[in-house]
């Protein structure tokens, strides 16, 4: 067994775990600067198109999906490894933290008792030495119900050959607070591990008064039955989105919610969540005004403009127009912030020309020639009034077993790095002793000598100030002087 | 109003600086007293700045009863004010004035630049910010943010210090400011109460995240710079706590986390993300 | 009544003169001047001077000069020049620069303030004290305090010593936590220990290649011994070093030192070299969280911080000028019996 620790030194070493650390650090900021295909595939293609011989290297190591690479996969495995590792064998750095398993050994109960002793007590860091009036008898028992009354906890009393002792404590329950941490911490890692094998998430971008199915679990398919957005008024910011959403497995309705963003509908454990929305191409009808007349189109077909030896389709539409720079047409977004229409126009079975039309700029026309290419055109005599756009709504699916997991690991962290960073464990060891000995009689009534040892897990520093006036208390109470007060608070600076 | 307070809030604040400044070469309690002054009245009309910003923003009734913190003007203002009024209350306690000087630049910077670059408009929020999360999830990170800050602060007096007793000729400065090892450990205890505060904001918004998108944890580049921030002061913390490694070294990684920290904050709006939220920048 | 003063101190007397008066008690002094006839008087006494100041009824028709003269019978010498004889407004500004520091041997020491207190209680306890000479005195304090917070005549180091001890301050805070280590056994060095000492430095640790001089010294300050093989290794816990060997080349270098720094996890080591020739190699002070001052940077700091005291002097005297006229107008009015309520207002914001 202890081969085996040794052989694992390394991966209980703090350094080396600092290093690990430092490696998720580098590798995490490396994936934010390099485009991931999860996020953006359109991105990771554009970057492979302009540095071709860097790509190669990239995706050899995995760069362009990073966070789900093998070997950063390995790294986060690694950290909760040695978590798991150090916790559980490194002796802690506290002597006063128990350690896993948290029964107390038996070097710990020597030491304690070792630690009793006067000699012992004055190489605490703070420690205090004072003679007193009150009797033996008296004193241990007051000095008890002082510490008692400051919300000290008494644990125990001993009994030694040159006096009584005892032992008090404060904010006890922070030993446990860099257990608690560290647990929570691989709780979560858990809990991540159970989504990545377990769970799955899907985008299901659904058009209006359609249905898909759910490709992870194929049976089951969602309607979007309505889609609502509202804008802030003026603008094209939406304020709010939702869909009536059904969920349907063959014919049968499954569960039915109307979803918001921050609202998902869960059924079974499998949330459904809107995502994001948006026009694809599609409308319903647009408005077409010619000469003060409209007339409504459905999408791809053509209709006769009366009066005219014209026909008519309105063929495509791009919510958010925009030019490419080699001069097509383009959408910025999926949201209609600038629709425009192209209209087809024949003339018999001929196709005389292509148009682009738009719902915010009535003035402008342009002209698409058979490459696709645009240019402009004067104004025209007819006007985009117009457009009902089938919307389609992105629902965000997701099946996370993981998250109960994740969701107490949270808890459990919140709880220990309080525990751990805002506990102030304090803890006292005083032993009473009287200073004549002889009969018992005597000892009972004798004046007593009081050693007082403290620690405090934030350091002597922040502890001194505390421990000086518990000093002076049992100065005070039990009527003494201190004869040694090698505490560290009660030097003046010097100006 | 919003802007004139502000505005004044920022010539408190400017002045404030001015004199922490002066308190650290001329040893006049008068200055640190009036910096103190100046700067519990910058708090005050910030404040009252702040409640007009509110006003003004819930007159939308869709972001009733949301912070205004949607936006850089808004974000960096509470920020600042947060910054501001964490130091009027540490030295209203402690009277360490001298750290002034190293404290104060950061809301004077902070709520300037908000003042000079972003657009102070309010806007209705994007509908995946209308979730009570806003008021939690971000204001216990960037109250975390400002006391790193702090810390910061704190480090950056360590170096003066230790530059001064290195150099052999200390001047007055060096009797003032505090021992190198009473500042290292100061840096040390604000980290570590700020730290907690940090790693559970990052959870809250791991919570938040499953709530409006289905995922716990995406690795968007926000949240991988708050967790890479969290990384780097774990490090420090693991340093200080377990391998009591004390001074210059510390201090440098505890700085390098508060550089991450201002990237975190400014610098990852230029990665694209689903935390580009913040709008109205330069 | 008026206030008088006569007095000698550092500047105006020889040291035997001083030393005639330095033997006397106050309190028996303060005894006689009572069966004298005078009420009220203070003596300030201390090893730079002697001072008695005392209040006579008005038409007594007794000046500065009688005070000195029952001086000079105490000290059985007479005085001549040697002393300064000094009545109301004078003796008011007198006072208030001996609490400022001002007519000090170093300007601006603050010992001289609580010299200043103690004599005043020892009048208090004796019964020499009344209205008139508790409020002079409680201003005294009062001024003396305020022109150390508000001028810079008290800032800096005045002594090697101290400058050494205020250094290592500046590094670790609280000396309590330090432990001092001190090579070799020079004169200087023990001021130091002492030094360290009176600011409850934690441990002081002695070697020196003579075991027995070691243990002697140790023994002396309260501190323990290190044979002279081991003192690389004590390196590593001791904070402040003070070196002050005879070595005629360094006996420590930066190898010795990076050892040492290696445990030590960043905490900082201070290094005093008081020796001449050198006992620790310059290079050392090129390590991270290693400063080594030797005596002449030491020396070189200490007179410039004299010479800047020179200004806050300037602005002292101010403050004490106007202290002392406030004061000598109340003191008029209080005898003209129409008495003007002495300004308190600065006590607000001091």
């Amino acid at each position: 067994m202890l081969k085996y620790r040794n052989k694992m030194a390394l991966f209980r070493s703090i350094r080396f775990n600092i290093y690990v650390g430092l490696a998720i650090a580098i590798a995490a900021a490396v994936g934010t600067l390099v485009p991931q295909t999860p996020e953006s595939p359109a991105n990771v293609e554009t970057f492979q198109l302009h540095h071709p011989a860097l790509s190669h290297f990239y995706h050899f190591l995995g760069f362009f999906d990073l966070y789900h690479s093998p070997w950063f996969m390995g790294l986060l495995a690694l950290m909760a490894f040695d978590i798991v590792l150090c916790k559980l064998w490194n002796r802690p750095p506290d002597p006063d933290v128990v350690s896993l398993p948290p029964e107390e050994t038996k070097e710990a109960e020597a030491e304690k008792h070792l630690s009793m002793k006067a000699e012992a007590l004055r190489l605490k860091p703070l420690k205090a030495v004072l003679v007193a009036k009150t009797p033996y008898r008296e004193a241990a028992a007051k000095a008890r119900e002082m510490l008692r009354a400051r919300g000290y906890h008494l644990r125990e009393e001993f009994s030694l050959p040159q006096g009584s002792a005892f032992l008090a404590t404060r904010h006890r329950p922070q030993r446990w607070g860099s257990y608690t941490t560290h647990i929570a911490l691989v709780v979560i890692l858990l809990g991540a591990l159970i989504k990545g094998v377990w769970g799955f998430t899907e985008m299901i971008p659904v058009l209006e008064g359609s249905s898909r199915a759910v490709q992870n679990i194929p049976q089951w398919s969602v309607h979007v039955d309505h889609f609502r957005v509202r804008y802030y008024p003026g603008t094209m910011n939406p304020s709010s989105y939702e869909s009536d959403v059904r969920l349907t497995d063959g014919g049968k309705l499954l569960a039915a919610k109307t979803i918001h963003v921050n609202d998902p509908l869960d059924y079974q454990g499998v949330r459904f969540y809107q995502a994001s929305w948006g026009a694809g191409g599609m409308f319903r009808k647009v408005l077409l005004e010619i000469g003060g007349k409209a007339m409504e189109l459905a999408q791809r077909r053509a209709e006769a403009i009366p009066g005219l030896p014209f026909r008519v389709e309105a063929d495509m539409m791009l919510p958010d127009f925009t030019i490419t720079p080699d001069g097509r047409p383009d959408t910025a977004s999926l949201e209609p912030k600038n629709p425009a229409v192209r209209f087809a126009f024949f003339l018999g079975k001929n196709k005389t020309r292509a148009l682009w039309l738009f719902m915010n700029f009535p003035k402008v026309c342009l002209v698409e020639d058979e490459d696709g290419r645009l240019s402009h055109a004067p104004p025209p005599p007819f006007r985009l009034a117009g457009i009902e756009p089938i919307l389609f709504s992105g629902i965000q699916t997701a099946y996370d077993p993981g998250y109960k997991v994740v969701a107490a690991g949270g808890i459990l962290w919140l709880c220990g790095t309080v525990l751990l960073f805002y506990l102030h464990r304090r803890r006292l060891w005083v032993l009473v002793e009287p200073r004549r000995k002889g009969s018992k009689e005597e000892m009972e009534s004798s004046p007593i000598r009081l050693s007082v040892g403290g620690f405090g897990s934030r350091g002597p520093k922040a502890y001194a100030a505390e421990f000086d006036s518990i000093i002076r208390a049992f100065e005070t109470e039990l009527s003494g002087h201190a004869e040694i007060q090698e505490s560290r608070n009660n030097i003046q600076e010097v100006v | 109003m919003e802007l004139a307070l502000a505005k004044a809030a920022f010539a408190f604040y400017a002045a404030a600086m001015a004199l922490a400044f002066l308190y650290l070469f001329y040893k006049d309690d008068k200055w640190s007293l009036w910096m103190l002054r100046l700067m519990g009245v910058g708090v005050l009309l910030q404040s009252a700045s702040f409640g007009f910003r509110m006003h003004s923003f819930w007159l939308i009734p869709e972001n009733r009863y949301f912070l205004p913190i949607n936006s850089f003007f808004g974000a960096l203002s509470y920020l600042s004010l947060a910054v501001a009024a964490v130091f009027y209350f540490v030295e209203g306690r402690h009277r360490l004035g001298i750290l002034g000087a190293f404290v104060l630049p950061w809301p004077v910077i902070g709520l300037g630049s908000a003042l000079i670059w972003a657009d102070p408009k309010t806007s209705g929020l994007v509908p995946a910010l209308q979730s009570y999360w806003i008021n939690i999830h971000p204001v216990v990170l960037m109250t975390s943010y400002a006391a790193f800050g702090n810390a910061f602060g704190v480090g950056l007096a360590l170096l003066v210090q230790e530059h001064q007793i290195k150099s052999r000729k200390p001047s007055e400065l060096c009797y003032r400011l505090p021992s190198i090892e009473e500042l290292d450990d100061l840096n040390y205890h604000i980290i570590a109460a700020a730290w907690p505060v940090l790693t559970v904001g990052i959870i809250m918004g791991g919570v938040w995240a499953y709530n409006a998108w289905g995922r716990f944890w995406g690795w968007d580049p926000k949240e991988t710079w708050a967790l890479i921030t969290a990384l780097i002061y774990a490090g420090y913390l693991h340093m200080r706590y377990v391998g009591r490694l004390r001074g210059k070294k510390a201090i440098y990684v505890s700085m390098v986390g508060f550089a991450s920290v201002v990237f975190t904050f400014l610098g990852v709006n230029f990665l694209s993300g689903l935390h580009a939220y913040l709008s109205g920048g330069a | 009544m008026n206030l008088l003063l006569a007095g000698l101190n550092h500047k105006t007397a020889p040291l035997p003169l001083r030393e005639r008066l330095a033997v006397l008690e106050p309190q028996k002094t303060l005894h006689q001047l009572r069966s004298e006839g005078f009420a009220e008087g203070v003596i300030i006494a201390t090893c730079n001077r002697f001072e008695l100041y005392a209040l006579a009824p008005r038409n007594s028709g007794r000046g500065a000069a009688e005070l000195s003269v029952f001086l000079e019978r105490q000290a059985g010498a007479p005085f001549g020049p040697a002393a300064y004889r000094m009545e109301n407004g004078d003796a008011v500004r007198h006072l208030f620069e001996v609490a400022s520091g001002l007519d000090s041997l170093v300007v601006g020491e603050t010992d001289i303030l609580g010299q200043v207190k103690d004599s005043y209680f020892v009048a208090k306890d004796a019964g020499m004290t009344g209205k008139l000479s508790n409020v002079l005195f409680q201003r005294a304090l009062f001024v003396g305090k305020r022109v150390r917070t508000e001028t810079a005549i008290s800032v800096g180091p005045t002594s090697v010593a101290s400058l050494a001890v205020d250094l290592a301050s500046r590094v670790f805070g609280n000396l309590a936590d330090c432990s001092a280590l001190i090579l070799g056994a020079g004169a200087m060095a023990q001021t130091l220990s002492r030094t360290l000492r009176s600011r409850s430095a934690k441990e002081i640790v002695i070697s020196n290649r003579s075991w027995d001089r070691a243990r002697e010294i140790a023994a002396e300050c309260a501190g323990s011994a290190v044979p002279w093989e081991e003192f690389p290794r004590a390196l590593a816990a001791a904070d402040i070093v003070i070196a002050s060997t005879a070595s005629p080349t360094p006996i420590v270098n930066s190898e010795t030192v990076l050892r040492a720094m290696k445990g030590r996890m960043g905490r900082s080591l201070f290094f005093i070299d008081i020796s001449m020739p050198r006992n620790v190699d310059e290079s050392v002070h090129g390590l991270d969280h290693v400063y080594l001052y030797r005596m002449e940077d030491l020396e070189k700091i200490v007179a410039e911080s004299l010479k800047s005291r020179d200004h806050a002097v300037r602005h002292a005297g101010e403050i004490v000028r106007e202290k002392a006229d406030e004061f000598s107008r109340w003191f008029e009015s209080v005898r003209d019996g129409r008495e003007i309520s002495l300004t308190h207002s600065d006590h607000g914001d001091s």
